[in-house]
This record gives structure tokens, C-alpha cells and sequence, in this order.
């Protein structure tokens, strides 16, 4: 006797598709959607939404607290200071950290682990392709949930200062373009870097405490090297400080809102600061980017 | 006409950067309908249905997939192709719906036309209610038929097959070479790569057969398994002595048991069956049995020599 197996197979007929189709750029837009919508938790489970959200209301807490205190020591003019400044708020982004360390991973091991690169490139998609699909997605995550508070911060003071919206917003105006190139900068050089780590491995635990751990032990490397050099020597600032990963992209904040590097940083008023920093963020960006695409370039 | 040709190659060739020759100034074409792409591990099948998706590039020579030229547009052309891998290839975490639904987005589809065919086709291979279950709980029947569905959830011109029998049950296996089977009724051409003769004779009208990076036999299916056929003869005992009297009137056989020999047929099968009947008969043994045997790939290789 014919024992059924799960599911069975019925006649149903075959319907050809005659709708709209896209071309490989239709191929591109999707792949970056649904890294996107991946990333969010978006169609998924409650689960995977949590983390994403929870940590963009996180990100957001400074500015609102930052807004709420601006109103309510508007009437104290004793009390008129700032608590954040637009290019400290970069800074607070930093807090994504371990937001990318779960996502970058998640975006690229599962497909690797799982064997769907060979299905994904039999679509009109290269291996070019798929590294700016994940670079760009990560970027544009990124990108949102830091500017999104740093725009609760701006139209938040824009009304409850006491000088008034019009004024604020003259006083602030070269504020529009720099803290939307300095969130850039970070998100780029962030989502780059972490997907490159990511990539070397199948595993996402092991791509995500890889990013961690790049940035914990270079940051302490990088301390320790600075204060070897004796007081003095991180009072004038240290070349050494370049070597701290996640320091580079704050770095790179200085020079877009202050046009030099924070004297109170690690790198400080080192000489060359400035050029080294630009140098450093180009060759992590062009390297994690370089890496991606040699790893991607030919899929078995 | 060209466009009348599922694949085409010209002196095609393809060496692996190690020094592998995996293609060797391979010349076919290939009529569109069921295809069978024939030869033994290492032939250079999924080398070929590489550079059918345009993975891979020929160290020489060209190819040409439903018409249209790899070489010229090798990203262009996969948008008229659908490829099932051999091996396992899905997301245990994600329903079927949702990975065929992707695949079908990232073929071109609108994302709302992709999640109505992924439910079609899902459903025309059997998966209509398992469809928003994770594909980790899937039997190994139920995830190739999924990787089938979303092979033609953009309604591709042809499939690439690559083994799509492999690691399936007796009763898997016949509801996946239905389902290949059907394919061709469905506007949609496919080369099936296997080493299972016996799935190309049940589904496919054509044979193309490699062998060392190399065409060994191109033609219809029918054309192949008359050439290549043996019988299975079953008598009481004797089955030497058959096998000896057979070969005085020019008739290969081998002995497989004392019961038990494999007679080869070259030419005439009406004029072979006549003489093992009246030969049998001559010897005084009782015929059990009489049967095409099905000869696997390897034994065909070792039979043809180059």
C-alpha cells in the first residue's frame, strides 16, 4: 500500500506570470529591502522586533530628556546650558554598538551558513550586488536611528528656547548639514566595518563578538599605548589613539562640527590628528568594503 | 532557429584555476523541452549549469542559454532562469512562503506579485498547507520541492535541475519526477542534471551525456536506452551454459548467478529476445523472466568506451 508522504502533490494547474518585472535594478532595490525589513523585524516575530526599536528609543532618551529640561528651565535664565551638543550626540550612537554586533552578523552569516548565496546569485545579482545591498541597508538603519533623535533634539530645542523657533534655527543653521554628513560618516563606517567581520565567518555569534571584541580590545590597546607615553604625552594627544576602532568615526564628527579633532580625545591635538584620522576612517571604510567584495566575488 | 534552443554551446571550455579541466571543448545543442543532462560525479554537469547562470566563465568557447548569449549579459540572463541547487539551500528559521516569496522579489518580481506566486506555486507542488511553517521542520521531500517552487515562482523559461531526485524516498522521488515531468506542459523548459538514468527516461525526451568534461552522447532519450539496453534473463538453472550458446550466435551475456544473466543488446532487440527465447528452449531451462534491465550511468560509461 502506497503510504503518503507529508503533503501531496494535486493538480492545481500552472498560471504564467504576465505582471510587471523589474530588471536588476528591481533585483538590487529588493535585496535591500528585505535586508532592511530583516533587520527591523519587520514580518517577523515580536521577538525580532524588540531589540531594533528598543534600542532606538534608547538612543532617543538623551534628547528627549535633553528637550524636557530646555522647557522646563526656560524661565531660569541662570539655568540656560546645554546638556548635549549635536556632535556629542554622535557619541551617543556609539550606544548602537551592540545593535550592529547582532544585526551585521544576522544579514550575512545566515545566508552563508545556510547555503542561500548559490539561489540569491542565480538571480540578476552580483556579488557587487549583494555587498552594497548589506553595506547600504546597514548604513540607512544606522543612519535613521541616529538622526532620528538628533532631529527630536533640534526641533525639540527649536521650540522651547527661549529666543524662539526662527531664531534658533538661524543660530543653528550650519547644524543641517553637518550632523546629517557626521551621522553619515559614522553609519558607513560602522555598517562597513562590522559587515566585513561578519563575513569572515558563518556564524553570527562568533561575527558579533568579533565586532565587540575588535572594538574593546582596539580601544584599549589604543589607551594603553597613549599613556605610556606619560602625561605630557596625552595632554598633546597621541598618534597611538588612531588605533582605537570605534574612536575614529567620533573623530571624524570633530572635524565636520569643530573643523579639528577634540582636544579631549585620545588622538588629541596630536600633530597630523586631523589628516590621520581621515587617512585611518578612509582605509577601514575601503579595506571592510575591499574585503567584502573578495569575499563575495565568486560563490560556490 | 536559435531562440528554438534551451542551450547551445560552442567548443566550450572551462578549466578550474587548480588546473581541473572540467569542460572540454564541449559542442551541443540542445533543443528547448525535458532535458536530461547525464554523467557520473565529476562529469561536469554543475560546471555546465554554472556557466548556463553565468557563474562561472568559460576559459573558452561560448554558451548560449534559451537564445541569448552569457557572455554578453551573464547578470541579464538569469532573469529567464530558475536553479535548483543540489544541495540543502533554505533557511531553516523561515517559512516556505517567505523564502519563495524573496526569491521571487529578488528575480524581479513586485513584492506583492511575488507573495501571490510564491503561494501558487507552493501550492502546485503540494506545499499549500505547510507553507507558513518553518522549512526546518520539513522533510527532505517537502524542502526540494520548496527549492523546486521557487525555481518557477518568476516563471522562467527553463529550470536548472541539479540532482533533484538526490537524498528523496521511493515515494519522494516519484512525486518530484512527476512534478519535473509536468514542467514542459507548463511553458517552462528544464535540464535535469543527474546520474540517474532512470529519472531522465521517466521524464525527460532528451539526453545530453558528459563524461570527463566531455560529450559523449547527445539525442532522444528512447535513442539512448536502446543503445545502451540490457536484459535481464531469469531461467531454472544453466544460466552458463545459456550465456555460452548465446555467445557462438554473437550475443554478449554475463553470467550473474547460475539463474541469473545479463544478455547486451546491439541492434535488433526483437531479433535478441527471439534468440534467447528459442536458445533457452534448445537447452531444455525453464524462462522465469525476460526484463529490460536498468543500467546505471557507470555501468554505461564502462560499456562505451571513448
Amino acid at each position: 500500500m502506497k503510504v503518503p508522504s507529508a503533503g501531496a502533490v494535486y493538480d492545481r494547474g500552472y498560471r504564467p506570470y504576465e505582471g510587471e518585472r523589474g530588471g536588476r535594478g528591481a533585483s538590487r532595490a529588493a535585496l535591500v529591502r528585505l535586508s532592511v525589513r530583516r533587520a527591523l523585524g519587520l514580518r517577523r516575530s515580536w521577538r525580532q522586533k524588540v531589540l531594533p526599536w528598543s534600542l532606538l528609543a534608547i538612543a532617543s532618551i538623551p534628547a528627549v530628556v535633553n528637550v524636557g529640561v530646555k522647557y522646563l528651565t526656560r524661565d531660569t535664565p541662570a539655568a540656560d546650558f546645554d546638556l548635549i551638543t549635536f556632535r556629542e550626540y554622535v557619541g551617543v550612537s556609539t550606544t548602537l554598538l551592540l545593535f550592529v554586533a547582532i544585526t551585521a552578523p544576522d544579514m550575512v552569516c545566515p545566508d552563508r551558513r545556510n547555503r542561500v548565496l548559490p539561489l540569491i546569485f542565480a538571480r540578476p545579482l552580483t556579488g557587487n550586488d549583494y555587498v552594497l545591498a548589506k553595506v547600504g541597508a546597514l548604513t540607512a538603519i544606522l543612519f535613521g536611528f541616529s538622526f532620528l533623535p538628533q532631529v527630536v533634539l533640534f526641533v525639540g530645542q527649536m521650540f522651547v528656547v527661549r529666543g524662539g523657533a526662527l531664531d534658533f534655527l538661524t543660530e543653528n543653521a550650519e547644524v543641517l548639514w553637518q550632523v546629517p554628513l557626521a551621522v553619515a560618516l559614522f553609519s558607513l563606517y560602522l555598517a562597513s566595518l562590522a559587515l566585513a567581520i561578519s563575513a569572515a565567518t558563518a556564524r553570527r555569534v562568533v561575527g558579533g563578538a568579533a565586532l565587540l571584541a575588535t572594538v574593546l580590545v582596539s580601544a584599549t590597546v589604543a589607551t594603553i599605548l597613549v599613556r605610556a607615553g606619560g602625561e605630557g604625552f596625552i595632554e598633546s594627544g597621541n598618534l597611538w589613539g588612531l588605533l582605537s576602532a570605534l574612536d575614529i568615526p567620533l573623530r571624524m564628527s570633530d572635524l565636520v562640527f569643530l573643523g579639528h579633532v577634540d582636544p579631549e580625545s585620545l588622538v588629541g591635538g596630536a600633530t597630523g590628528a586631523g589628516i590621520g584620522v581621515v587617512l585611518v576612517y578612509a582605509a577601514v571604510v575601503a579595506g571592510s568594503l575591499g574585503y567584502l567584495v573578495y569575499r563575495y566575488r565568486q560563490v560556490q | 532557429m536559435v531562440d528554438d534552443l534551451l542551450l547551445r554551446t560552442d567548443r566550450l571550455s572551462l578549466r578550474y584555476p587548480g588546473g581541473t579541466l572540467a569542460l572540454d571543448e564541449l559542442t551541443v545543442d540542445v533543443p528547448r523541452g525535458s532535458v536530461g543532462l547525464v554523467g557520473a560525479n565529476g562529469a561536469g554537469k554543475t560546471t555546465l549549469l554554472r556557466l548556463a547562470l553565468g557563474q562561472l566563465r568559460p576559459t573558452a568557447g561560448a554558451i548560449e542559454v534559451v537564445g541569448r548569449a552569457v557572455a554578453e549579459d551573464p547578470i541579464g540572463v538569469r532573469a529567464h532562469i530558475g536553479f535548483m541547487p543540489e544541495h540543502d539551500c533554505l533557511p531553516p528559521d523561515q517559512t516556505a512562503a517567505d523564502v519563495v516569496a524573496t526569491l521571487g522579489e529578488l528575480a524581479g518580481l513586485p513584492p506583492r506579485a511575488a507573495r501571490q506566486r510564491a503561494s501558487e506555486v507552493l501550492d502546485l507542488v503540494g506545499l499549500d498547507e505547510a507553507r507558513f511553517r518553518p522549512i526546518g521542520g520539513f522533510s527532505t521531500g517537502m524542502r526540494q520541492r520548496t527549492k523546486l517552487a521557487q525555481a518557477i515562482v518568476a516563471d522562467p523559461e527553463v529550470v536548472l535541475l541539479d540532482e533533484p531526485t538526490a537524498g528523496l524516498d521511493p515515494i519522494g522521488r516519484e512525486e518530484m519526477l512527476a512534478l519535473v515531468g509536468r514542467l514542459a506542459g507548463f511553458g517552462i523548459s528544464a535540464l535535469v542534471a543527474t546520474h540517474l538514468l532512470d529519472d531522465v527516461q521517466r521524464v525527460c525526451d532528451r539526453v545530453v551525456m558528459i563524461d570527463g568534461g566531455k560529450l559523449r552522447h547527445t539525442g532522444a532519450t528512447q535513442a539512448l536506452l536502446h543503445r545502451t539496453g540490457a536484459l535481464r534473463v531469469q531461467v531454472s538453472d544453466g544460466a552458463a551454459h545459456l550465456a555460452e550458446v548465446l555467445g557462438a550466435d554473437g550475443v554478449a551475456a554475463t553470467v550473474i548467478d547460475d539463474a541469473t544473466l545479463d544478455v547486451r543488446i546491439d541492434g535488433d532487440e526483437g531479433r535478441v529476445l527471439d534468440l534467447v527465447r528459442d536458445r533457452a528452449d534448445d537447452l531444455g531451462l525453464a524462462l522465469y523472466a525476460l526484463t529490460t534491465r536498468r543500467t546505471s550511468l557507470d555501468e554505461l560509461f564502462v560499456d562505451q568506451p571513448q
